[in-house]
């Protein structure tokens, strides 16, 4: 068979899987995995009102994984009626963070500035972690719609991190990690990550060593947080087809190395 | 159906194309996604930053101090000038000298102390319990680091933690392998989601 | 002089800013706050030398005519999101952000998901046990793509469990390993850029 024949043909099987998958509304039952009952149990017993910051440190490409992850965690502080700042150290992700934001503070009836506010973006984001450490206001002199921060009730009560008790970061690179490196280790603020799965294992270490509170990991993470809180979206509609497509790239590594050590045999034993 | 659903079901379907071969369709999406990311950024850049942290508080508020980041930041223009290009050396020092003088203790407090000293475990836990996981951390730990330790040959005792060490990166490149596929699919998940729900509306 | 102050500037700069994490004193916040600021601001003006840069490219590619089409197609794209942003602002309803939500997200969203067939392309072609790390490798991975789907437990309660022990203990310490000489890497070469030794940032005007 030609390379390019075989190329096809695993890039149709995966296509038919995966849409076959999804096609097929089964829906699967998961258990939750200790980092994500951490921080479900986290946010359940916070305090009402308690203020925490989300950071939408995320490109556009990776929505698919981290949207689910995002709804789910905003839908649980807000019915446990947290009081939410929300910005971005990607410039992609100021627009998406808002929308999300938005529209789940729409479903729980919350009132801009004073439930939650989006304080927009900063490039340089070593720079903005730092300097939110002294005085989030110097570095968002002005919200994402354009109000002066200060003019804002929430953002009236908070001054820098003393005032935040959590900072979740939902990163598909390393941005949560420059969080505990920063915020974490030169004024001691927590740090929660929400994580693309090709991510988690970089973070692991800090888990381990303390620094990050905990993860909430790619759709099957996404998937267990909606089932802890009760309503099942986009990480539980995906999961089947999640699951067919391991199952699909475990043949294909199986039968790969059946192939390998086929010839290799044959080679060996060859005239 | 909304106009935007439609033209972004087409252009997800044009950057499909690639999967077949490199062709002019995909190419053309491709491009025009580069120009419109890299027109958006401008606009982000320049509202978030230069407008709220510059042109207001320096000619609106009197924080005449910003005129030294103006001129640096203007002088990052002289490197399109091949006379003066050297004055972009100076926001561009300015920028690396701060990056550097933040990490040091950043770097050394979160990934060298802290990491060290949280392999620093108790081998028996308060039950009486034998902490297996502690050696396992601990082993790993030790033959990575002489893996990447090149000021010695691997040879005899330190050859053999070496092995081991690859070992342990095996294991982590795996584990990251395995995660990673888990990733890719679930963003190609997602676009079938979007193709069958709301483009195609072939699901509810 | 043309090397001499750029080095002062990265001492000092450094200097400083190394300092602020040993002070609490109103000075030493002050001086580092406007500091930072000014870092903020200068790296905000860096997009736009980028900018400069690739519409500079993409014209000198059309006078070429070297994939004329296509650099327009780039440019005009580059161009319409500020003149968007002009006539209709930034919010949302706005015709810039509609651009952002029906054409940039999706496409990346799309450019990324070919990664998965690339991947499951790569299993087939690439992965093979061929020595003792590869198998590894190989079975470590099959573990957790088994281990993290639901399904995993009609084949043994111990899979995910498995996946998980092997995640937060062996394969954490070999991450841990190569965080600590990353970060030993990075402190040497902050410090040398600091003292001027590293000057590699200043070649390529």
């Amino acid at each position: 068979m030609s390379k390019l024949s075989t190329r096809w043909i695993i890039y149709a099987g995966l296509a038919a899987v995966v849409i076959l998958a999804y096609i097929t509304s089964i829906q699967l039952d998961t258990r939750p995995s200790p980092q994500v009952q951490k921080a479900y149990n986290y946010f359940e017993n916070l305090p009402e009102s308690t203020i925490i910051m989300i950071s939408f440190d995320h490109e556009a490409s990776s929505l698919p994984e981290i949207q689910p992850i995002t709804l789910a965690i905003l839908r649980h502080a807000f019915r446990r009626n947290l009081r939410i700042i929300g910005l971005s150290l990607f410039a992609e992700g100021t627009a998406i963070g808002y929308r999300f934001m938005t529209r789940v503070a729409e479903e729980f009836g919350k009132e801009y500035g004073r439930d939650y506010v989006f304080l927009g973006f900063k490039p340089q984001h070593i720079s903005a972690i730092l300097g939110m450490g002294e005085s989030i206001i110097r570095v968002f002199p002005e919200d994402y719609l354009g109000y002066p921060a200060d003019s804002l009730p929430l953002m009236r009560q908070v001054y820098n991190y003393n005032e935040i008790e959590m900072v979740i970061s939902i990163a598909d690179g390393d941005r949560g990690i420059q969080w505990i490196e920063y915020a974490g280790a030169g004024y001691n603020q927590s740090i929660m990550c929400g994580l693309t799965a090709a991510m988690v294992t970089s973070y692991d270490p800090y888990i381990a060593s303390g620094q990050l509170y905990c993860t909430v990991g790619g759709l099957a993470g996404a998937a267990e947080y909606e089932n802890l809180f009760g309503k099942k979206g986009a990480g539980n509609r995906g999961l089947l087809a999640q699951s067919m497509a391991h199952i699909y790239v475990i043949i294909l590594i199986l039968i790969g190395n059946v192939v390998y050590f086929k010839s290799r045999r044959r080679r060996n034993s060859g005239p | 159906m909304d106009i935007g659903i439609i033209i972004a079901g087409l252009l997800t379907l044009a950057i499909y194309t690639f999967l077949y071969r490199d062709n002019p369709i995909y190419r053309a999406a491709e491009h025009w996604l580069i120009g419109l990311t890299i027109g958006y950024a401008m606009v982000v850049f320049w509202q978030t930053t230069l407008v709220d942290l510059l042109i207001l508080p320096l000619f609106a508020g009197g924080k005449y101090i910003l005129v030294v980041p103006l001129i640096l930041g203007l002088l990052m223009f002289s490197r399109f000038s091949g006379r003066f290009s050297w004055l972009s050396r100076l926001p561009i020092a300015f920028m690396i000298g701060t990056g550097a003088g933040v990490a040091i203790p950043a770097m050394l407090y979160a990934r060298t102390l802290k990491q060290l000293s949280s392999s620093v475990a108790p081998l028996i836990a308060e039950d009486g319990g034998f902490n297996i996981e502690v050696v396992v951390v601990a082993v790993g730990l030790l033959t990575t680091l002489a893996y990447f330790y090149f000021s010695r040959e691997h040879k005899g005792a330190m050859g053999k933690m070496a092995k081991v060490g690859t070992y342990f990166l095996m294991i982590f490149f795996g584990a990251t392998f395995g995660y990673t596929v888990m990733s890719r699919m679930s963003t190609f998940i997602g676009r079938i989601d979007f193709l069958l729900t709301d483009f195609l509306r072939l699901l509810g | 002089m043309r090397t001499r102050i750029p080095l002062l500037i990265c001492l000092i700069s450094g200097v400083i800013m190394f300092a602020q994490y040993f002070s609490r004193h109103p000075v030493a916040r002050s001086i580092f706050n406007n500091v930072n600021e000014w870092w903020q601001i200068i790296f905000a003006f860096t997009l736009f030398v980028g900018v400069m840069a690739f519409a500079k490219t993409s014209l000198k590619k059309i006078n070429r005519s070297q994939d004329s089409i296509y650099q327009i197609i780039s440019l005009a794209g580059l161009i319409l999101m500020p003149l968007l942003a002009i006539i209709g602002g930034t919010k949302i309803g706005s015709p810039f952000l509609w651009i952002f939500e029906s054409m940039i997200a999706p496409m990346q969203a799309t450019v990324f998901s070919l990664l998965a067939f690339f991947v499951a392309s790569a299993s087939y072609r690439g992965f093979r046990a061929r020595s003792v790390p590869a198998a590894i490798l190989l079975v470590t991975a099959l573990i957790v793509l088994i281990g993290r789907i639901p399904l995993s437990d009609v084949l043994s309660e111990s899979l995910p469990k498995l996946a998980f022990w092997i995640r937060d203990y062996p394969s954490m310490a070999a991450r841990r390993a190569i965080l600590i000489g990353i970060g030993l890497g990075s402190m040497t070469t902050a410090l040398r850029v600091i003292l001027g030794i590293e000057r590699t940032y200043l070649r390529g005007e």
